[in-house]
């Protein structure tokens, strides 16, 4: 068993911003006192314990939060997501995390490189740790919250690591250290010292336990955290914005957080919601659409990106909740042997649907079209739009233009001669196509009505060749209906 | 000489200015054996833009690629045609073996929407080809798109009206298109790599070009040159 305990510095104000700064100092109090600042408060001499009074005379323009237990918890989930991806077991501990890593050591590459992998993931998804591991979890939480930076591989070697650990990092709760200080004892090595029964006799029994569980002389079973089977977190901005690239940056922590807990459940997902919440209006949902299940953030961020310099906000952005209930199966792929020099099929597939939803997310989903073909004399119903590869290739036709118009586009006539800037020659035809009268009742239908219609090529003034047509039906009517392009 | 010749075969990107071009360029044949003897590399480019100028639709300058949609869909990944001016005609197309089911069609209202179209159709590995209709653009953009496709290694084909052969483009082919009689299509060479194209070309295409056909150039006559499909 090898035990890596993860702490958060300053947690109640990560769970709540999750590393996003501002150039405004960042505060969180409890009863008007700041239990967790920032680096920009801290310097202007704001320190933990403040009143709030006395810290927003340091710091003027402080934003200072109420605690959200909530937000902690969700965040601490998000986190745990996160380090899933390293190792099965992993545990909550009072704000804190425990990721049993003594499988994944050698398939990560060595502990150092495990970690390096690990921070970076949390800090995608926004949060700052400190480490230390050790043989037993209760001493790598210690070592976390006394010596970060420790890892002790051997058991004979705890005693030792532990001794120099200051009182606190026990955790045992303010009774027992008060009472240990009182005693003149304050460095860990002291406590280890006592004898057994001086500990129990003067009501510190609970800190023998804790003792004996650190030293790995007592079972000490942790329960494993499950992960839920939903996405839905929420982060909240400083202070309201508007500026796309500040929201950006908060959703590409929450997709880093979502998909992190999608890897780790082997899934990936094919919609998801983004709220943008207002102060004083309801909020603004953005509904993305991947074309393939995706658990790629990356992915995600550069459609969010579209959508976000698509839409107008009527107010500036307090906090951001993304939602993804739906989650479909995807399993991890394996790399090309050869390299990516050629795409594979799938590869290609996945790149054509990116493009697609990619291009749909700025221009909407009419704007990106494949055309699909059905057998019809009429040439305006051969094509069809359809949803790109999903169509069929057309069955060839002789002496049909390369463009169509939209719709027929209405000819003069100068002398009883079809007119385009200049008298049109025909050069040949005429070819009949007619019928369509079982479409008359369904107006719905893109060809409602007969065709009755006579097709000439034509060659007009700028020796361009045209299609056009006369209707059979009084009054003779003729249309330009396609170019030979 | 034999120093020219040395440092030429040294410097394959080094071109002498009387010879038509370099060859180091992949390129794909426009199916016309005359057109494939003016451009470069003996076709289309392959990784750079190539601009079609042309004011009148309908003078066959569609035609011009049906050889080129026909080998692209002869492979994988689809063709782009971004902000097509009208329906692509879709018995015509599959007349001339072009793969009409891979045909990707997107409609994008400004300039910088179809800008950013081409670009996007260009850095995604799914294209084989694209085209695109483009109106106005500022140098700095199709310098973007001139990256974008050096990157793919697709050809990209630009239609852009005839008056913008005024302006700059770092396009290395623009050819300006124009109809000298019904279904004759005339080629001027406005800007290729290598030696400047003195004569226009001229290009029948009546018929519908297949690009396996018997294109053949007659030598040069006095007056155009002429080739018949």
């Amino acid at each position: 068993m090898h035990w890596l305990a993860l702490v958060f510095p300053d947690w109640p104000l990560q769970a709540l911003f999750r590393g996003q700064t501002h150039t405004f100092p960042q505060a969180v109090v409890v009863r008007q006192r700041v239990v967790a600042l920032d680096a920009t408060a801290l310097a202007k001499g704001v320190r933990p314990g403040h009143g709030l009074a006395d810290a927003l005379a340091l710091a003027p323009t402080l934003v200072a939060r109420p605690r959200s237990i909530t937000a902690e918890h969700a965040a601490l989930r998000d986190a745990a997501c996160c380090a899933l991806r390293y190792t099965p077991r992993v545990t909550l501990d009072n704000g804190g995390l425990l990721l049993e890593v003594a499988g994944s050591i050698r398939l990560f590459g060595g502990m150092d490189a495990l970690l390096r992998q690990l921070r970076t993931d949390l800090a995608g998804a926004g949060f700052h740790a400190l480490s230390a591991s050790a043989p037993t979890a209760r001493a790598a939480r210690w070592l976390a919250l006394g010596a970060p930076g420790q890892c002790v591989s051997d058991l004979d070697a705890l005693p030792g690591a532990l001794a120099p650990l200051p009182l606190h990092a026990m955790e045992a709760g303010t009774h027992i250290n008060t009472l240990l200080a009182d005693s003149g004892l304050n460095r860990l090595a002291q406590v280890m010292a006592l004898p057994r029964n001086a500990l129990a006799r003067r009501d510190a029994a609970a800190l023998r336990r804790l003792l004996d569980q650190a030293l790995g002389h007592r079972p000490d079973p942790r329960p494993g955290f499950e992960p839920p089977r939903s996405i839905d977190s929420r982060l909240e901005l400083p202070v309201p914005r508007h500026d796309a690239d500040v929201l950006l940056f908060a959703v590409t922590r929450l997709f880093n957080a979502g998909c992190a807990q999608l890897a780790a459940a082997h899934a990936g997902i094919e919609t998801c919601l983004i709220e943008l919440e207002h102060e004083h209006h309801p909020p603004t949902p953005l509904t993305l659409t991947l074309g393939t299940p995706s658990r790629d953030a990356r992915r995600m961020i550069l459609l969010t990106r579209e959508h976000l310099a698509r839409i107008t906000l009527p107010e500036a952005v307090s906090a951001l909740r993304l939602s993804a209930p739906e989650w479909t199966p995807l399993n991890g792929h394996s790399t090309d042997l050869f390299g990516p020099h050629s795409p594979s099929p799938r590869q290609r597939r996945e790149a054509c649907s990116q493009l697609v939803e990619r291009l749909r997310a700025r221009l909407g989903d009419d704007a990106v079209h494949a055309l699909s073909v059905r057998a019809d004399h009429r040439p305006e119903c051969v094509a069809r739009v359809a949803e790109p590869g999903s169509s069929q290739t057309a069955a060839a036709a002789a002496g049909r233009p390369l463009w169509l118009l939209a719709s027929p586009q209405p000819l003069q006539l100068h002398d009883g001669h079809p007119w385009r800037a200049g008298r049109l020659q025909l050069v040949s035809g005429p070819e009949r196509i007619e019928s369509g009268w079982w479409d008359s009742d369904d107006l719905n239908s893109p060809c409602p009505g007969d065709a009755l219609r006579d097709y000439f090529v034509a060659i007009g003034a700028g020796h361009e060749r045209l299609w056009i047509y006369r209707e059979h039906a009084p009054p003779h009517r003729w249309y330009l209906h396609g170019l030979f392009a | 000489m034999t120093a020219i010749a040395a440092i030429t075969s040294r410097h394959p990107a080094l071109w002498r200015a009387c010879d038509a071009a370099s060859n180091e360029q992949a390129t794909l044949s426009t199916g016309h054996a005359g057109l494939d003897a003016e451009l470069p590399g003996g076709g289309w480019p392959c990784g750079e833009m190539t601009e079609l100028l042309t004011d009148c639709s309908g003078q066959g300058e569609l035609s011009l690629l049906i050889p080129l949609l026909a080998h692209a869909s002869r492979h994988e990944g689809w063709l782009a045609w971004i902000t097509p001016p009208h329906l692509p005609g879709m018995s015509a197309l599959a007349a001339a073996t072009a793969c009409t089911s891979r045909l990707l069609v997107v409609h994008a209202d400004t300039n910088g929407e179809r800008i950013w179209s081409l670009r996007q159709a260009l850095r995604s590995s799914a294209c084989s080809l694209v085209i695109g209709w483009l109106g106005h653009a500022d140098t700095a953009s199709l310098r973007r798109l001139q990256l974008a496709v050096r990157e793919a290694a697709i050809p990209l084909i630009l239609f852009r009206a005839g008056h913008v052969a005024q302006l700059a483009s770092p396009a290395v082919l623009r050819l300006q298109l124009s109809a000298s009689a019904p279904g004759a299509l005339r080629i001027d060479i406005l800007k290729r790599r290598g030696r400047p194209a003195s004569r226009p070309l001229h290009l029948s295409l009546a018929a519908p070009v297949r690009d396996t056909g018997d294109t053949h150039g007659h030598p040069a006559a006095p007056g155009p040159l002429t080739l018949v499909a």
